[in-house]
């Protein structure tokens, strides 16, 4: 019983959309999850770090983030995410919540 | 950030502790202090393979309502039912000292500032008490933030507003009966032992946590006002708490002393009175209390419209 860090990058299509501000969104409630975006400088890669008490996911997790940025072209910033089970779809929705609060 | 005009109408019930936050003070006036991007994280959550959320389930912040800066604390149900841990409790208590310390410096420079420049703290409850997964850490949490209220008393005026799921229960009922003034709507619940508890611990005779009207005229908000527990009773949107808290912001620290529950021999007598009046009474229901207090008609009364109840409603004399 622990806590699962999972960390990777995420290249991007060279579309470079990047971020106006920082965002948070999310309660990690049952079956949800908590995301933070966060502009950064001088690396262009997309960095995630994902903290979760469910083990064994880390390819899923990184199809669905993968998609996330392929999607919004961002480029330059970095995705935290704390969760308590949240599906991949949950996980996707949150992901587009942030980004819309981000722009807004 | 949500839409400040938008977040006035809506139901304070359904809210967020950020939107709450946001709701209550004026427009584009908060600020948030130690947010999630301070990443202040729960250590004993992680050492339990728990999940983890950056603001450990506690929005804290200041803003303003008028000339008055007003520190924030809104605990949000959604993580962990709204517990109070060490992380937590720890942010309470440095937003009520902040507020002390800037009560005092800004008192010290202009003695002459008047009550509604002053600094004030809101704290909207949604907690079921204590964090279990902290033992004694959480139980320690309670015991400062009650000790802060002892620092902010008769200097800064703290209010509690009480109308979100969870409802106000656990260690954090103690502390809400120690603020200076509560804010309730009839959806708000404040009490010791939540409803669920009870059932499990003394059985579904003694109290059926299933049967919502009894839940409601033992803890809620209507009951609570009867009682004398909540000073006030106002409509369940943001506006109508936000509304009640700038009366009160307009208030100097001495007119909150008689608003209190706790913290004179006056009203240790008064509780006293109290505990007489259950013996002599031996209420079996809420109902009872409420004919005691003149009100003939308690099943209509708590079935009727609010503003009809806010109207003729008769309170417990003590």
């Amino acid at each position: 019983m622990s806590l699962e860090t999972i960390e990777f990058k995420v290249a991007g299509d060279g579309r470079a959309v990047s971020l106006a501000r920082r965002a948070h969104c999310g309660v990690v409630g049952s079956g949800d999850l908590e995301v933070m975006l966060e502009p950064k400088a001088g690396d262009s890669a997309v960095s995630v770090r994902i903290v979760t008490p469910v083990t064994g996911f880390d390819a899923l997790w990184k199809r669905v983030v993968e998609h996330f940025v392929a999607e919004t072209g961002l480029a330059g910033l970095s995705i935290e995410i704390n969760d308590n089970n949240a599906s991949p779809a949950i996980v996707a929705l949150r992901l587009r919540q942030a980004l819309a609060e981000a722009q807004a | 950030m949500p839409n400040w005009n938008r977040l006035q109408k809506n139901s304070f019930l359904e809210c967020s502790a950020r939107e709450r936050a946001v709701g209550l003070v004026d427009d584009g006036t908060f600020v948030e202090l130690g947010g999630p991007f301070d990443r202040l994280v729960s250590p004993h959550l992680v050492a339990l393979g728990e999940a983890v959320e950056n603001d450990d389930g506690i929005v804290t912040g200041v803003g303003r309502i008028g000339d008055r800066p007003v520190f924030v604390i809104s605990q949000e149900g959604r993580f962990i039912g709204g517990s109070v841990g060490e992380v937590g409790g720890a942010k309470m208590v440095g937003i009520i000292d902040m507020a002390i310390d800037f009560h005092d410096r800004l008192v010290a420079d202009h003695p002459d500032l008047p009550a509604s420049a002053r600094p004030l703290v809101a704290i909207s409850f949604e907690t079921g008490g204590v964090r279990l997964h902290e033992a004694n850490a959480g139980l320690l949490a309670h015991a400062e933030v009650m000790d802060a209220l002892q620092r902010a008393r008769h200097k800064v005026p703290v209010v509690a507003l009480i109308g979100s799921r969870i409802g106000c229960f656990g260690g954090m009922g103690f502390v809400a009966a120690a603020t200076d003034a509560i804010i309730m709507s009839e959806f708000g619940r404040l009490g010791l032992t939540g409803p669920e508890v009870i059932e499990q611990e003394m059985g579904k005779d003694e109290f059926d946590a299933s049967n919502r009207a009894l839940v409601y005229r033992t803890t809620g908000g209507r009951h609570k006002y009867v009682m004398g527990d909540a000073n006030f009773l106002v409509d369940d949107t943001v506006a109508a708490f936000r509304a009640q808290l700038a009366e009160l912001c307009k208030l100097p620290v001495a007119s909150f002393e008689p608003m209190r529950r706790i913290g004179s021999p006056e009203l240790v007598e008064k509780q006293l009175r109290g505990v007489a009046l259950a013996v002599e009474l031996k209420p079996t229901d809420a109902r009872d209390v409420w004919r005691h207090a003149g009100n003939n008609d308690p099943v209509g009364l708590a079935d009727g419209p609010l503003s009809d109840f806010r109207k003729s409603v008769r309170r417990l004399a003590l």
